[in-house]
Formats: structure tokens, C-alpha cells, sequence
């Protein structure tokens, strides 16, 4: 009888064959976020991303529409492409030069007749399309060709993200990161949307926003969340706002969803950030960051910034300071909310080996997270029952 | 089945100053099932004047749901768009057999797709009804039209079009191509000149498509639809995603192929007939010469309405604008535009 964490073993947290599982029928089955619009800005430019155990890359064609393909040489299965780029016309294998168009069609082989004698049927060749659509500004792959749209996937949950129109704003280089936490997806999830911790982990870096008042729910496997500023913040709001608005007046709050399978997004008044979890081994975690903002000029954020220091000056702090701080380093005297999660994710896997770890009862702000891990199981048997048994 | 019904005018209005006619029909409770359209389908009247029978297909410029309306432009010398914007008044019966055609735009609610529509003149009819079937029922989608016109008093619908623009911001684009734009007109268009292969580019390059289900809708006179077309081609967009359908066509080229005398056998509903085909004759009108009754309509080959399965033999057709090239490997064809090439034929019109 293996040990639970609610409702998901915890070898669900810590084992290669559950990571392996998860991949194939969650990663490799769902819609998974490739990018920001623009990062294809021009027909032949392209980027590959890897979903699951899939490797599909987003090429733009000349009539502005994307192609998405399964970065796979039809030849001897080498990948095609690297990171990102442009073309022009055609995409060669590194290998032995199989060449493809931007529709996949396989159009040369070299020495063609000499090294197939008896023939070569190219159109029998293409490259594998996979699916592809943008969504609120994000680009979306799906590893098959007639994946359900994401009006099916995410049409419910959208209406509750928040008004924003991320096409519309623009990104804030400086903000995006990408790092790595040594610890289950999962557990990275589960503490996005543990509304218990925000008054505690983050006691004094996020109560601008009002914790006790957080409407928050689910749209199948996605989560939605949000919460009013708090009313110290919400008295001078326009004044306290540090970067110009990026949603109409009244809109106020902060939007924090999670979409399915780790998609998160941070939203308020003045900024939208994405938060994207990609699995990278049973207890390891990459997260990237990017972070948009409004399309003002320079001058409005300097007077948005100068309006709103003297609420910041006085705002917020470390949560733990004096005698409780070990060191310089200590995540939990840096005042920075983004630190402190990491640090609660990484103790708390490091206590799922232990023999003597016995989970709590979960708090009613937790319910988020026992909600997911619902939705993990769901997703797999859906996953594996649509694959039949013998794939799996 | 292809069957006339006397369907009473409701209303008729003049649009652009008398240059076209809105015909609206009353559906009585019974036939509103067999009239039922899909955005872009066409009716086809039967008229009797000048002692002759005359049919010709108009399209459904309303949406689906709407009233059933047509409307008709006035072709200098025309003897059918003439009789409707002159002699027709309201109450009058007219012969109309039931919407069919296969340029139609068939709206899905969970569909997120973005569809560019290319219109020129009176062919803005099929994406008028086209446009307001995406922006109603398909609400996850946007429309881009890009329309052509000589001036701007001769744009069918424009407050109708006007008024979408207004209702739907996020939704819905509209481009004017003016060819003989006035200087002096304070209307300015986004061209000047005909809707073409650069104005295709230009269009999808200034809002380039968000949702990547793309449609091409391509509704004008036949140079216009081959130019956009083969704009499109070179552009890598995939033949599946147009959809064309031409208007004031243009009589199909006589190529110079003969037909020869043949023998066909006919299968309908009712049974097989069997009959003969005079050298030169197309075969509808050798169905209709041996007394036999098919479905017919514009006997241009731009409706599509008397297609059958070529099951035997071989035919050259000399225009076949309304069948799709997977039709054609399927083996349809147009039998008014159709010629014997072989001594035996046989057609199967019973799908
Ligand atoms: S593996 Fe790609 S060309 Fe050989
Ligand atoms: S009657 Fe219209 S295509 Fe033949
Ligand atoms: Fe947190």
C-alpha cells in the first residue's frame, strides 16, 4: 500500500515511472504553450518546442498562417531544427539533406536516382503535422494534426482570466527568466494555487491584495482565481498602481490562474506574466517567466512610478528578519514572494522521501490543490482509456 | 429533389438607387424545413417571358434564420434582372426552387477560425449572408472582408456592412477597392483598384490571422477569382482553405472540342433509362431532349445543380467552376457543360 498525499500517492511526486506516465498521457495529449505571438513575427521565421515527449516546431508560411510539424526527419528521424529562426523557403535535415517545404512536403533527396534505384515515393514522406493556434497572445501546440480547438480546451475558464488583451501589450524583456526548482511539478502547481499560504509564506510581500476575499474556482482542469487589492492599496489605487494600467477602469484585482497541465498566468491592473512549469525529471521543475506591460511611453511609466513610490517606500519587507535569518542568502529575508516560493517547493520535497512523512489534513484554502491532483488522475485515465489499454 | 414551389414576394427594395433589387420572400409553415439555406447557397426562379422558360440562381443574401432574400443586380440588357426590378411588385408569385450549392459557410459554435472573405460587385451577396452566419453563430471567430467596387455608389450593403463594423470591433474588418474612385468623393477606400492578388497580400499581411483555422472565401467575376486564387497559391495557402464560387459569368469558352454521338444510360430514382446523345449536344440538354426529368439550373456551370456520376465512358466538360477539384477525381461532372467522348455513357444521378 503506497503512501498518500490526498488523493495522489507520493510516489506521484518522486518517481520516474509516474514522470514517465505523466509525459505520455498528460504532456504529449494536451495543448502546451510554445511562446508569445510575436515570437514569430515574420513568414519563415520558426521555433520548436518540446511537448511532452513530442518535439513539434511552429513555422509561419508566407500567407501569415502557421504550420506546426513534428520536428522529425522522415528520413532517419533526426530533428530538423534547432531552437528558433528563419527560412526562407525550406527546411534541410542536418543529416543527409532531406529537404522539406514550409508545408512539410518532402521536395529533395540527394542523389535521388543513385541512391534509390528502384524509386522514391517523396509524397509518401511529408513531415508529421501536429496543430497549432494562438490564444490571448500565446502560441499552442497540440502534437495531433485535428487536436479539439482551444475554444473546447479553455472556452469555459476564459471569461474569468481577467480583461486583458495580452496582444495588445508589450513585453518587458528585463523580466524574463527562466529557472529551475528542485522539486515535482506538482508541487509547484499545488503552491501557485494554495490560497492558504499567500497571508503566510507571503505575509509581507502581497498583501496589497486581499487574500480573505479570493473568488476562486474550477472550469474542468483549470483554475481559476482572483482577489480584490486590499483597502490600503485600493484607496489611492490609480496613485498606488506602479506601472501605468494595462486593463480599463473600474477592472481591479489580481487574476491568478492556473490552465492545465501548468500553465499559470499572473494578471493585475498594471501588468500580465506567465508563469510556465515545464517538467524536466520526478523532482525537477523548470519554470520561464515573461512579463508584458503597457504599451505607454517612457515618460508615463516614470510618472506612474514617481506617483505611486511613496505607497511602495513603506510597502512590504522580508518575512523573516533579525535572529530568524541564516545568512545572506536566506530566501525568506529577501522580500521577494517569487524566492520564497521556491523555497517552500524545494523544503517540501525534500521531505517526500522521508519514511516518517505523514500528510495533513488540507485546510480549506487548499482545496485548490486537492482539486488538481483530481484533475491530474482524471486527465490520465481519460488519456489512457481514449489510447486504449495496449498503448499505454 | 429539384422542385419549383410558388413562393409569394413579401417585400421588394431598391438598393443602390435602383442598380439592384432585394427580393424577400414569405415562407409559408411548410416549406420553411425544405428552404432551409447555408450561408452562401442559392435559390434558382423560374420565369416564363417571352414565351420562353427562363431559370436563373440568385443567392440568399441573408443569413440563415433571417427572411429569405434575394438580391439582383440590373444587367444592362439582362431579360430576367430586368422583369424583377420592374415589373415585380409585391404579392406576386414567383417559381422557386430550394436553396442548394456547395459555396457555403457552414458556421460551428466551438470553431475558433479566421475567415478572409474577397468579394467583388454583386458577388458581395453569398459573403454578406456569409459574414453575418460567423459573426451570430460562430462567436470564437473573426471576418475580413475586402470588398471591390467601380465607385462608391455602387457598394451593395454598405450601411448593412457599416453596421456590422460597428457591432462587432473586434470582430470584423472591412476593406473598400474602389476601381473608378471619384476624386472628389469624400468616401476614401482603402484601394484604388480592383480586388487582386496584391490586394490579397496587402489584406492578410495587414491583420495577419490570430486564430490559425483559415478560410478563404472568394466570391467575384471569374478573372477576379482565378487572379486571387492563384495570388493565394503562391502564397502556400493550401487549395482546401479556398472556397470560390464566380459571378456574372462569363459564357465558357467554346475550346473546340467536339462531342461525339453516344448512346448513355441515365440511372434516377426512378429507374434506368436509356438514350441517345446527338454529336455536339451537352448532355443535359440530351437528357431533357429524351423527355427525361434531372435537377438544372443555370446551364452555365457555375451552380452545380445538374451534376450527376459519370459511372461509363468519358465526357470533356468544358467549364466545371462549381465542382471542386476532389469532385472531379471522384468522377462528377457538370452535365450542362458536358460532352461524350466515348460511343457509351453511363450517369448516376441518384446521390
Ligand atoms: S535523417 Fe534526415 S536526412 Fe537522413
Ligand atoms: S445547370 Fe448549373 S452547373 Fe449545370
Ligand atoms: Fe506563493
Amino acid at each position: 500500500m503506497s503512501k498518500m498525499y490526498h488523493h495522489l500517492p507520493v510516489e506521484a511526486y518522486t518517481t520516474q515511472d509516474w514522470f514517465d506516465r505523466e509525459q505520455r498521457l498528460i504532456f504529449s495529449r494536451s495543448w502546451r504553450y510554445a511562446g508569445l505571438a510575436e515570437d514569430l513575427p515574420e513568414p519563415g521565421h520558426y521555433l520548436s518546442v518540446q511537448a511532452g515527449v513530442n518535439n513539434i516546431f511552429i513555422v509561419m508560411g508566407r500567407d501569415h498562417r502557421l504550420r506546426a510539424f513534428h520536428n522529425i526527419c522522415r528520413h532517419r528521424g533526426t530533428q530538423l531544427i534547432r531552437a528558433v529562426g528563419k527560412t526562407q523557403k525550406a527546411l534541410t535535415c542536418p543529416y543527409h539533406d532531406w529537404t522539406y517545404d514550409l508545408e512539410g512536403n518532402l521536395i529533395s533527396v540527394p542523389d535521388e536516382e543513385t541512391e534509390y534505384p528502384g524509386g522514391l515515393d517523396k509524397s509518401c514522406l511529408g513531415l508529421k503535422p501536429a496543430s497549432v493556434d494562438i490564444w490571448r497572445g500565446m502560441l499552442f501546440v497540440h502534437p495531433e494534426p485535428d487536436a479539439p480547438s482551444l475554444v473546447e480546451w479553455f472556452g469555459a475558464v476564459e471569461p474569468l482570466l481577467g480583461p486583458h488583451d495580452p496582444a495588445k501589450l508589450v513585453e518587458y524583456p528585463e523580466a524574463r527568466q527562466s529557472y529551475e526548482i528542485k522539486a515535482n511539478w506538482k508541487i509547484v502547481v499545488e503552491n501557485y494555487i494554495d490560497v492558504y499560504h499567500l497571508s503566510h509564506l507571503h505575509s509581507n510581500t502581497l498583501h496589497m491584495y486581499d487574500h480573505a476575499r479570493a473568488e476562486y474556482g474550477w472550469k474542468g482542469p483549470h483554475y481559476h482565481f482572483w482577489e480584490p487589492p486590499a483597502p490600503g492599496y485600493a484607496k489611492d489605487l490609480e496613485q498606488n498602481l506602479p506601472s501605468p494600467r494595462v486593463i480599463p477602469k473600474p477592472h481591479v484585482g489580481a487574476w491568478v490562474p492556473m490552465l492545465f497541465p501548468g500553465t499559470g498566468i499572473g494578471a493585475s491592473e498594471d501588468s500580465w506574466n506567465i508563469f510556465i512549469l515545464t517538467p524536466l525529471g520526478p523532482e525537477l521543475t523548470r519554470v520561464e517567466n515573461r512579463t508584458k506591460l503597457a504599451d505607454a511611453s517612457a515618460w508615463e511609466f516614470s510618472k506612474q512610478e514617481w506617483l505611486s513610490s511613496g505607497f511602495w517606500k513603506s510597502f512590504g519587507g522580508p518575512k523573516y528578519s533579525g535572529e530568524d535569518v541564516a545568512g545572506k542568502e536566506d530566501p525568506m529575508a529577501s522580500g521577494d514572494f517569487t524566492a520564497e516560493d521556491v523555497y517552500a517547493c524545494e523544503q517540501q520535497q525534500k521531505s517526500l522521501a522521508s519514511p516518517y512523512l505523514e500528510i495533513g489534513p488540507a485546510a480549506t484554502g487548499e482545496s485548490p490543490i486537492t482539486r488538481h491532483q483530481r484533475a491530474v488522475l482524471d486527465f490520465m485515465d481519460l488519456q489512457a482509456r481514449q489510447m486504449g489499454a495496449g498503448d499505454v | 429533389m429539384f422542385e419549383f414551389h410558388s413562393l409569394r414576394v413579401a417585400e421588394l427594395n431598391a438598393e443602390i438607387g435602383g442598380g439592384a433589387t432585394s427580393v424577400t420572400f414569405e415562407l409559408p409553415a411548410d416549406l420553411i424545413d425544405r428552404f432551409a439555406w447555408h450561408a452562401g447557397q442559392h435559390v434558382t426562379l423560374r420565369f416564363v417571358l417571352e414565351a420562353q422558360e427562363q431559370r436563373r440562381s440568385y443567392t440568399v443574401s441573408n443569413p440563415p434564420g433571417a427572411p429569405l432574400r434575394i438580391t439582383v443586380k440590373r444587367e444592362s440588357g439582362g431579360l430576367v434582372s430586368n422583369h424583377i426590378a420592374d415589373a415585380l411588385s409585391v404579392g406576386d408569385r414567383i417559381e422557386v426552387a430550394p436553396p442548394i450549392g456547395r459555396f457555403a459557410l457552414e458556421p460551428r459554435r466551438h470553431a475558433r477560425r479566421t475567415h478572409y472573405f474577397f468579394g467583388a460587385g454583386s458577388g458581395i451577396t453569398p459573403l454578406f449572408a456569409m459574414v453575418q452566419a460567423v459573426l451570430t453563430d460562430e462567436p470564437e471567430s473573426v471576418a475580413h472582408l475586402i470588398f471591390g467596387n467601380r465607385s462608391a455608389d455602387t457598394i451593395l450593403f454598405r450601411k448593412e456592412l457599416d453596421q456590422l463594423v460597428t457591432q462587432h470591433p473586434d470582430r470584423f474588418t472591412l476593406r473598400h477597392a474602389l476601381s473608378a474612385a471619384s476624386l472628389w468623393s469624400w468616401f476614401s477606400p482603402w484601394r484604388q483598384g480592383h480586388v487582386d492578388a496584391q490586394a490579397v497580400k496587402a489584406a492578410i499581411t495587414q491583420t495577419p490571422p490570430v486564430a490559425q483555422d483559415v478560410q478563404y472565401w472568394i466570391c467575384g467575376p471569374g478573372a477576379m477569382n482565378r487572379d486571387l486564387s492563384s495570388g493565394l497559391n503562391d502564397l502556400d495557402v493550401p487549395a482546401d482553405r479556398i472556397h470560390m464560387e464566380s459571378f456574372g459569368a462569363a459564357q465558357p469558352a467554346d475550346d473546340g472540342v467536339q462531342g461525339c454521338a453516344a448512346s448513355a444510360v441515365i440511372r434516377l430514382q426512378d429507374g434506368q433509362h436509356e438514350i441517345s446523345v446527338q454529336e455536339g449536344q451537352n448532355l443535359l440538354a440530351a437528357i431533357r431532349a429524351n423527355g427525361l426529368t434531372v435537377p438544372f439550373s443555370c446551364q452555365s456551370g457555375v451552380c452545380g445543380a445538374c451534376r450527376a456520376q459519370l459511372a461509363d465512358g468519358a465526357v470533356h466538360m468544358r467549364s466545371h467552376m462549381a465542382l471542386a477539384e476532389g469532385d472531379i477525381a471522384a468522377g462528377h461532372i457538370l452535365t450542362c457543360q458536358s460532352l461524350a467522348q466515348t460511343k457509351r455513357l453511363t450517369l448516376d444521378f441518384r446521390s
